[in-house]
């Protein structure tokens, strides 16, 4: 990787078909990054197998990417990306209002409802990382213990404080820029002196307008009460470096990834398009880790390569290797297939993916739980208009939240939540500004002097509050494969069963509830309102909700102590197949009220190192590659 | 069509709100007359900038009289409005959208005629977000802490 050249790193299906390594990663999004920068520093032969295009590396490769991102029409969050036919990825644009009892095969996944879910992940080089906003809070050590604090869902087979060290190493890792003095609450200890790596992102102006006059309002649940403050939102996006991160050391961002110097990416310019790319890669994406990973020299990279079946010895349950499919042409049929083997293989092609690989593999585990579990944090989103232009439109796309509520007895009964202030309007809601565009224009026939006053009016003042509720494991959600459903490949297309049970949908109530006094306090004009035939639509309590999804799949190999009711130990190997580990926030036993992409970070720390024991090479310490200040 | 384009640039600068300097300044002119005649055809065109001649014309400089000329002459008219429409949504956001159904039965099909972005640069060149004091999604950003200011909201 440190030659010079387009894609050094890459290898091809010659070079690797009936090879041995030490270790073969599925997936190159950041459990994959994390686990091959960590065993490839300390001399393992990695191999990584991408199902996406091998030429996102350079700089130009990047600005493709934007370009194909400005002339899409529409600009959902995976519209930066190529979709190859040969491995395709979900776009929620493709998710419809179900009726009951029926199916839609119509994308990349099958949705049998009754929930239908308009998440998606992106297939390409750095994984859903390149599309994802870059929200990076912690779990709550609560979250670790439902089942014992609140009679509900699971425990983790690890503590909160078990994964300090490693949630260190992550936020290290992807460049987290917050205050820690913002966030305590909710039990979140960062341990004495911690700081993180970079200063918060300013809050926007639409925040501070909001906190003058929320601050300090009450919120009663449960016979708790809880005062709501607007806290900033730490996050995986370059900002100010925080001189006394590191024991004093401080912290250089990591700007592009380019294989030649390029000056860019050091910090956020305010492009308020996270979602689906950064323009000039401020945000970390997992190519950061990956190019780390590759400069080791120790790691190589297959791209153009979909993983297939994994197969396994009888007598051991070792796996003994892995077929793959690796394609030339991204989207004409044709493919060859190969065969690697390895002394540790590792999935980390997301918790959807891995249950969809093993179940295309006949491994539905000893405890019947691969695919099974599935989790994703519902979205209620709720929208107002300021009264007076507050700015929207501008900045990165959260800056600040209310996380006051995000833990508290209250979890005996309903799921928990937390809530961001949205600086990009009401875009997620209602397709603005290119709706509001369309109602001045076609309904309110205005044009020239009169249509520029109506988009200040209309557009600036926009204020949309998403509240992101909790969703319990439930084994009745799921991903399955069904022979009738395949890609053009052959390989088994993700089938969804999900739903939405009291114990979330009371929270979206709530959340309605209190969304409607934050707007009474502000003087804002309440906008929201729910569409019955949108995907998503609820009912509960007489009301109607429409509920989102995160792009936060997660619990399809689930944690736990036993091989009985888990797929996975708390280092991510799986119960059944010794050398074999499920990377990802499929292995998270719950998801609280944090994005996913944080604590599976650390997670994949923690693997590293049992992977690095397991093969007899000395782990480095957790703690030496986090931070204390 | 460059006979056309100074009338195309007045008339967008009644549409738009913003001025023939300010829409010049986008680079974009010459790509979205030729878009839009490319699709309703020379005649539709031509009829149209003759049109907003006479809104112009008739208004003698009177602000309220143009806008209700426009009105009459253009915006209430079956052929016209609707192209005019298309016109406002191009300089605000970058992309052609396809022309109503009674329109294309009446007035002809085209087969470029669908939603699509004219080009990846007229969407960073779309006026919707400086008209609101802020910049399109992934292009043009004010720089690093500036959405903590309140929006500069300028006329131009």
């Amino acid at each position: 990787m440190t030659t010079s050249g387009k894609d050094p790193a890459l290898t091809s299906f010659e070079a690797v078909a009936g090879q041995e390594f030490d270790v073969v990663i599925v997936g190159s999004g950041v459990s994959g990054a994390v686990i091959a920068k960590q065993l490839g520093a300390r001399g393992c032969r990695v191999l990584v197998l991408e199902a996406g295009s091998g030429n996102e590396i350079t700089v130009a490769d990047y600005e493709e990417s934007v370009q194909r991102f400005y002339g899409s029409q529409r600009k959902d969050n995976n519209s930066a990306y190529a979709n190859p036919r040969n491995a395709p990825m979900p776009r929620d644009y493709e998710t419809r209002k179900l009726p009951p009892g029926a199916s839609n095969t119509d994308g990349y996944l099958v949705q049998m409802g009754p929930l239908e879910i308009d998440s998606t992940y992106t297939r390409v080089l750095g994984g859903t990382t390149r599309h994802w906003e870059g929200k990076a809070l912690r779990m709550l050590p609560d979250d670790f213990r439902m089942r014992s604090l609140f009679g509900q869902g699971r425990d983790w087979p690890l503590a909160y404080n078990d994964l300090d060290a490693h949630y260190r190493a992550a936020e290290r890792e992807l460049g987290v820029a917050g205050d820690v003095e913002d966030q305590q609450y909710g039990g979140l200890d960062f341990g004495p002196g911690y700081v993180l790596p970079m200063r918060k992102m300013p809050l926007s102006y639409l925040d501070r307008m909001i906190a003058r006059d929320l601050d300090g309002m009450e919120v009663t649940l449960a016979g708790e009460t809880f005062p709501l403050k607007v806290r900033s939102t730490p996050q995986a996006r370059n900002g100010v470096p925080n001189p006394a991160y590191d024991e004093g050391r401080g912290y250089k961002p990591v700007g592009a990834v380019s294989t030649h110097q390029e000056d860019k990416g050091e910090r956020c310019q305010g492009n308020t398009n996270c979602v689906p790319i950064c323009p000039v890669q401020a945000k970390y994406d997992a190519r950061r880790t990956l190019y780390a990973a590759l400069e080791t020299d120790n790691v190589q990279l297959l791209a153009w390569t979909v993983a297939s079946r994994l197969e396994v010895d009888g007598a051991t349950g070792q796996v003994s290797q892995l077929e793959f499919k690796t394609y030339d042409d991204p989207d004409a049929p044709g493919h060859r297939v190969g065969h690697v083997r390895a002394k540790v293989f590792v999935l980390a092609a997301n918790a959807v993916e891995n249950a969809r690989l093993m179940l295309a593999s006949d491994l539905p585990g000893s405890s019947n739980r691969v695919g099974r579990n599935l989790m994703d944090h519902m979205y209620l989103l709720t929208w107002a208009l300021m009264p007076k232009p507050a700015g929207a439109l501008r900045g990165p796309i959260c800056t600040a939240g209310i996380e006051d509520i995000r833990t508290g007895a209250y979890r005996r009964h309903q799921a928990a939540v937390r809530y961001s202030i949205h600086n990009d309007g009401w875009g997620w809601a209602t397709g603005s500004p290119y709706s509001d565009l369309e109602h001045l224009v076609e309904h309110e026939n205005r044009f020239g002097a009169a249509l520029r006053q109506g988009l200040i009016d209309r557009v600036s003042r926009q204020f949309l509050l998403d509240c992101m509720i909790e969703v319990l494991p439930d084994e009745s959600n799921r991903v399955s494969v069904d022979p009738r459903w395949v890609d053009q490949m052959g390989n088994p297309r993700p089938v969804i069963s999900f739903g939405a049970t009291p114990y979330t949908l009371e929270t979206a109530a709530f959340s309605r509830r209190l969304s409607r006094r934050i707007f009474q306090r502000l003087g804002a004009e309440d906008h929201t309102h729910y569409d019955p035939l949108a995907p998503g639509y609820v009912s509960h309590g007489g009301e109607g909700y429409v509920l989102r999804g995160g792009n936060h799949w997660a619990g399809t190999h689930i944690m736990g102590t036993s091989a009985r009711d888990s797929v996975v130990d708390s280092t991510q190997r799986s119960w059944d197949h010794p050398n074999l580990y499920l990377a990802g926030a499929g292995s998270m036993a719950s998801i609280g009220t944090a994005n996913t992409t944080l604590t599976l970070a650390a997670l994949c720390f923690r693997t590293a190192e049992a992977i690095l024991a397991g093969l007899g090479t000395h782990a480095p310490a957790a703690a030496t590659t986090g931070a204390r200040a | 069509m460059a006979d056309m384009l100074d009338g195309f640039l007045a008339l967008s600068a009644a549409l738009t709100g913003f001025t023939g300097h300010r829409l010049r300044g986008t680079g974009q002119a010459e790509a979205y007359l030729a878009t839009a005649t490319g699709i309703v055809g020379e005649g539709v065109m031509r009829d149209l900038l003759l049109a907003a001649d006479e809104a112009r014309a008739s208004a003698g400089g009177d602000a309220a009289k143009h806008e209700a000329e426009l009105r009459r002459l253009i915006m209430s008219d079956d052929r016209l409005g609707p192209v005019a429409r298309n016109i406002i949504r191009m300089w605000y956001v970058g992309s052609w959208y396809q022309l109503p159904k009674p329109w294309r039965e009446a007035h002809g099909q085209s087969p470029r005629d669908h939603d699509h972005v004219v080009s990846p640069i007229s969407y960073t060149e779309g006026l919707l977000w400086p008209a609101i004091g802020a910049n399109p999604a992934g292009a043009k950003p004010a720089g690093y802490g500036m959405w903590a200011m309140p929006p500069r909201i300028a006329p131009g």
